[in-house]
């Protein structure tokens, strides 16, 4: 029980830690180093809700494959020890005071609406919740969701060069 | 006081969670470098799912759905992410640079 205890403080002030590390970092390779960790420690954050295979799929695709796909196009780009500047100050404290304060008013408006309980709002999703799943039945969801990806990355390419292309053309024109 | 610190529940995991968000939120807001926004969106995507994941332990029990749809939410959004990531990459190649302010200055 204490275990249980001290496992939860420690990834709790890993993933803030590293979240924090994400936006704050002075340079670009420890950001994604932060990113890397923060993909870790939430994982097991899930392994340790009974999440086994989200938290598996999670390290896989989010901490292997997208972490070094990030590296690897900083490193092609040449930007790896690039130092990050951030916003001026005043737009920095006045974001802070405007998030902080709409984070305390969707307590409040959830406290207050929901009779003091957050389990109130999701009691229409428990009670039809112990029918069997199988992946099978979410492959067929899944494919669409490849083949709309992968149309709308086509389009998008396509559209970005013919765009990319234009511009140049044009600053010709002028000269 | 002592009693919620020490029984752990789905209000800790909510206000991580919340955390994790708000971290997200600033970091898209007073970043300067555009591939940093991205990895906070990204930050905002795993609040999400961190969400989703304690509502389903807590709330269910049956860890099945939620490891489905949270799979799904993790897909869309690194599919997402990788997306943003490409049109950052043409972005810089037609700029030579990621800086918002620096782009804003081109633009006008």
């Amino acid at each position: 029980m204490v275990l249980n205890i001290i496992y939860f403080y420690i990834l709790f002030f890993a993933i803030c830690s590293s979240a924090l590390g994400v936006i704050l970092a002075p340079r670009m390779y420890m950001a994604v180093l932060s990113l890397f960790l923060l993909v870790c420690f939430t994982s097991l954050m899930y392994f340790s809700l009974n999440a086994i295979y989200l938290s598996v799929f999670q390290f896989i695709l989010c901490g292997l494959i997208l972490s070094a796909y990030i590296f690897l196009l900083l490193k092609k780009i040449g930007r790896i020890n690039l130092g990050l500047k951030l916003a001026p100050a005043s737009k920095i404290i006045m974001s802070s005071v405007f998030i902080i304060l709409l984070a305390t008013l969707s307590i409040m408006y959830f406290y207050q609406e929901f009779d003091n309980s957050l389990y109130a709002f999701f009691n229409t999703s428990v009670e039809n919740s112990f029918d069997s799943v199988n992946f099978k039945n979410y492959l067929y969801p899944l494919s669409l969701i490849g083949i709309f990806v992968f149309v709308s990355a086509t389009v998008l390419r396509a559209f970005l060069d013919s765009t990319l292309n234009k511009q140049p053309q044009k600053n010709e024109d002028k000269e | 006081m002592i009693d919620i610190i020490f029984n752990i529940g789905l209000i800790h995991y909510l206000f991580l969670s919340l955390f994790l968000f708000m971290t997200g939120l600033i970091g898209v807001l007073i970043s300067r470098n555009m591939l940093r926004a991205v990895m906070s969106l990204f930050i905002m995507t795993i609040s999400v799912v961190l969400n989703f994941v304690a509502f389903g332990y807590y709330c269910d029990g049956t860890m099945e759905k939620v490891n489905m749809l949270s799979i799904f939410i993790l897909i869309l959004a690194v599919i997402q992410t990788v997306i943003a990531l490409v049109i950052l990459y043409k972005i810089y190649q037609a700029n030579e640079y990621l800086d918002t302010e620096k782009i804003k200055d081109k633009e006008n």
